[in-house]
């Protein structure tokens, strides 16, 4: 057994000024980073412990063994809910006992298993890290499992604004994985087996390609040592390389239009622009492309600017109108949508507000009064023992880091955002998804 | 533990409820005026508080409101209309960041809650009536939004169950009321209803955040100087005996690939009643939280849904059970429930059952001190049931509850109503074009 040397460990600390938090950083044996930021005053603590593998994650490869694995869309999915259960029974009991709420949740990108306590959090956080590194799989369970996920695949299909969004998605991209629902199909769940759950938890669950976060009046010293003293009792070999493979995926749209009809009062509408430079950049290159996005579709698209207030009056949108970035390593889009009474009236708008935005450019007024509006949301959601932890998870797996926000914030220039329109918005790599309303009764 | 927390009155009345904490980076504030829930004025109530965030007399227009809102570093503001047992607010709801994140910016309290204000207090008036562009899109808007309700089947499917079950009582009553109420609402109509609330009816304003008492008052008796009625209306109280004479049931047909079961219950049982405590535990073992018996025996045993839960409206003393399951599971999913209901009427609780669920729910009253909305809601649950319980409280009658007083509630608790939205085929597959 190797020897771990628990008292080397100090921790990184990191000051966020306009926050005015602290985070401490400590990387832990064999290879995993462990976050904690200290909250006083709070009752609720709350930890996450997540694995950079999401649906996204169908192709891969781990050294030595030259074989590239491909698996059943959903399985990352499905894993998450399986890990839930285990010899002695199911671990929401456990929690139960210790009055604390668990949960798990899957995305794209990565996989996050979470609890929230206001007593019992070393207890917690230590059943926490054990149900998640102690996979028990059968025959059985992974039947039964494929009923209650057959359901929820079947509660989002009957879902217009789930729906509109992975339509979108498949005309978006015409090979990347993004393109397939998260829990995967009735039919892609139906080849899953505890030999696959077992192989993607071979690959994906080793520490080093994952992380803690825990956030709430703790001890960072005390928390660090009980997760290195629980990943040491596990004897991690080191981690042999992950190699995630993505088809290759052309700048072109795969499909300009798609429409679905359900069940709903009026037509629903989501338009897409898709990134193709996204791939290409890093760390902070990446997330100063976002908040570049986030502010040009303010610009645009924000309840305080024009196109907004027009496209309401006339009864074109709701409140619930809303337009959003977002960037991976692998994949980005902007999108734009909402419920309307007439879907091609709105989508014309959009597009000529685009095209106009390009001539028109972005006034200093505009530039600095959206500046503060992102930076008091930013520091506002702060308040959010989870948003925090989520968030921050997220943007470290893609190479990012929230906390430099609020200085990419200052540093970026107005005239940057005209490139990032011109580049991004760009009407030769827009789609389109609609739900219809049912007409025959 | 609780936070605790100063009333006063304003000069017209007013109540005032502050939290001063240092915990949040932000400041909230909150202003919930008190009507009664019935069909004539729920699409009054609607109307009012969407007609008044589209501008006011200072800021007349959404676009010249949301452009002062983001100089406030994207202070967040939003109206909203709230049904709680038998009571409709009208809210407006003001978040700003707190003015040390920025640059020691000592004018949001101040700046937001003259905007509060501004929205609540000092509406932009023509000809003695609301602008009618404004009555007129809104209530395009509210027509919309209500019938937009059948979009998300779960929520549709439970508004259809407590509609059915409680047809004859105000509880019955859409938190946006029904389409066709709206015709006859004018600009003038509106605006002296609104007149009249604000001088009749109560109103309580919240502020949250580290802020001082005195900056506090004078920054809301600034803000808020209408003129009140000294005396208040009187609001009837919750219903809470409708009898059960037999099972009422709804079926549906929708082309969806899920079926959608909900199953109203009465529970004879009211927020101010000595066994409200024991209520909580009944329906948190039932079905509150993923330990509960529907969650292991409906899902995690049987595998015949992803989502079931039970859930109570504390102050109308309702309780509903919901699940989304295959049609074809429809009979076996009713008789696992029917035998957890009897279970817990026979008390068949398990130790570990019982003691799961009061951590649960202790948790979840520590938690709602860690959010400036949570705390909010719970005092006010305290105006609305008349009897106001701390934290310590609750958390004492939780913890007190035994199995003859969870089983001496089941006992009472009635079947009402079953709703079902079935399948009728397939759903439909995305076309290309």
């Amino acid at each position: 057994m190797e020897v771990v040397n628990l008292k080397a460990n100090s921790p990184k600390i990191i000051e966020n000024h306009a926050l005015q938090e602290t985070l401490y950083r400590y990387t832990v044996h064999p290879g995993m980073d462990v976050y904690i930021l200290p909250k006083t005053g709070y009752q609720k603590k709350y930890a996450i412990f997540s694995t950079k593998f999401g649906s996204i994650d169908n192709l891969f490869q781990v050294a030595p063994d030259p074989e590239v694995v491909r698996v059943p869309n959903g399985v990352a999915h499905f894993l998450e809910h399986k890990l839930f259960e285990d010899e002695r029974g199911n671990v929401f009991d456990r929690f139960a006992a210790l009055g604390a709420s668990p949960n798990a949740y899957t995305s794209f990108t990565q996989t996050t298993y979470l609890f929230s306590c206001t007593s019992n959090f070393e207890e917690n956080l230590e059943l926490l890290l054990d149900f998640v590194q102690e996979p028990y799989f059968t025959e059985k369970s992974v039947q039964k499992e494929q009923g209650i996920i057959g359901q929820e695949i079947k509660m989002y299909e009957d879902h217009p604004h789930w729906r509109v969004f992975f339509n979108l998605l498949a005309g978006l991209y015409c090979e990347h994985p993004v393109r397939n629902d998260i829990a995967g199909t009735l039919e892609s769940i139906s080849q899953i087996t505890p030999d696959l759950l077992y192989r993607c938890y071979r690959a994906f669950y080793h520490p080093s390609n994952m992380a803690v976060f825990v956030v709430g009046d703790v001890s960072p010293k005390t928390i660090s040592r009980k997760v290195q003293e629980n990943l040491s009792r596990h004897n991690y070999n080191p981690m042999s390389k992950i190699e995630r493979y993505f088809p290759h995926e052309p700048p072109e749209i795969c499909r300009q239009r798609t429409e679905q009809t359900l069940v709903v009062s009026e037509p629903i509408i989501n338009l897409g622009f898709k990134d193709t430079m996204v791939d290409k950049l890093q760390g902070r290159q990446l997330l100063r492309r976002e908040i570049l996005m986030e502010m040009v579709l303010e610009v645009l698209f924000g309840t305080s600017e024009p196109l907004y207030n027009t496209l309401y009056q006339e009864g074109l949108i709701d409140d619930r109108f809303e337009a959003g970035y977002s960037a991976e390593t692998s994949y980005g889009y902007s999108l734009i949508g909402g419920e309307t009474r007439d879907p091609d009236q709105l989508y014309q708008r959009i597009m000529l507000a685009v095209e106009k935005l390009k001539k028109d450019g972005i006034t200093s007024e505009q530039f600095e009064r959206h500046r503060r509006k992102i930076l008091g949301g930013y520091i506002m959601r702060f308040d959010s023992l989870e948003f925090i932890a989520n968030n921050f998870l997220a943007y470290r797996f893609r190479g990012t880091d929230l906390f430099e926000v609020p200085v990419l914030l200052q540093e970026i220039k107005r005239e940057e955002l005209l490139d990032v329109i011109v580049q991004n918005l760009d009407p030769a790599r827009h789609v389109v998804s609609l739900i219809l309303p049912r007409t025959e009764d | 533990m609780t936070t605790d927390y100063a009333t006063h009155y304003l000069p017209n009345g007013i109540r005032l409820i502050f939290m001063p904490t240092p915990k949040f980076k932000t400041i909230t504030m909150g202003l919930y005026i008190h009507q009664e829930l019935n069909e004539k004025l729920a699409p009054l109530n609607a109307l009012l508080s969407a007609v008044l965030e589209q501008g006011s007399r200072f800021y007349p227009d959404n676009l010249t409101l949301r452009r002062e809102l983001e100089n406030l570093y994207g202070a967040d503001l939003s109206t909203d209309i709230i049904k709680s047992g038998e009571r409709h607010m009208i809210a407006c709801h003001l978040e700003t960041v707190h003015g040390k994140y920025v640059g020691g910016n000592d004018k949001l309290l101040r700046s937001g809650m003259s905007i509060l204000g501004s929205v609540m207090g000092d509406p932009l008036i023509e000809d003695n009536g609301f602008k009618k562009e404004y009555v007129d899109q809104e209530k395009d808007q509210l027509v919309k939004e209500i019938r937009s309700l059948v979009n998300d089947k779960g929520t549709y499917a439970l508004e259809q169950c407590l509609r059915t079950m409680c047809s004859e009582e105000r509880y019955g009553v859409y938190r946006l009321g029904c389409i066709e109420n709206y015709d006859h609402i004018n600009r003038e109509s509106l605006y002296s209803y609104y007149r009249e609330l604000l001088f009749n009816n109560p109103i309580d304003l919240y502020i949250i955040g580290e802020l001082e008492e005195e900056q506090v008052l004078e920054a809301a008796r600034e803000a808020l100087a209408f003129k009140c009625s000294e005396k208040k209306l009187v609001l009837p109280a919750v219903e809470i005996d409708y009898p059960v004479q037999e099972v009422k049931s709804l079926e549906e047909e929708m082309v969806v690939n899920q079926a959608k079961l909900v199953l109203g219950f009465r529970t004879y049982t009211g927020f101010s009643d000595a066994e409200y405590c024991s209520l909580l535990v009944y329906s948190g073992v039932l079905g509150g939280f993923p330990h509960s018996k529907l969650f292991q025996q409906v899902r995690e045993e049987a595998g015949l849904a992803y989502y079931i839960y039970s859930r109570l409206d504390g102050h109308k003393g309702l309780m509903v059970i919901a699940a989304g399951i295959d049609y074809s599971d429809y009979a076996k999913a009713i008789a696992i429930i029917d035998r957890q209901i009897e279970a817990m009427v026979a008390g068949k609780i398990s130790t570990s059952e019982m003691e799961n669920t009061k951590h649960a729910l202790i948790n979840l009253i520590r938690t709602q001190q860690d959010s400036p909305s949570q705390m909010i809601y719970s005092h006010l649950d305290g105006s609305i049931g008349g009897k106001t319980y701390t934290s310590l409280e609750l958390i004492k009658g939780i913890e007190d509850v035994g199995l003859e007083e969870v089983k001496a509630v089941a006992s009472r608790i009635k079947k009402d109503t079953i709703y079902l939205l079935r399948p009728r085929d397939g759903g439909s597959q995305p076309e290309s074009q």
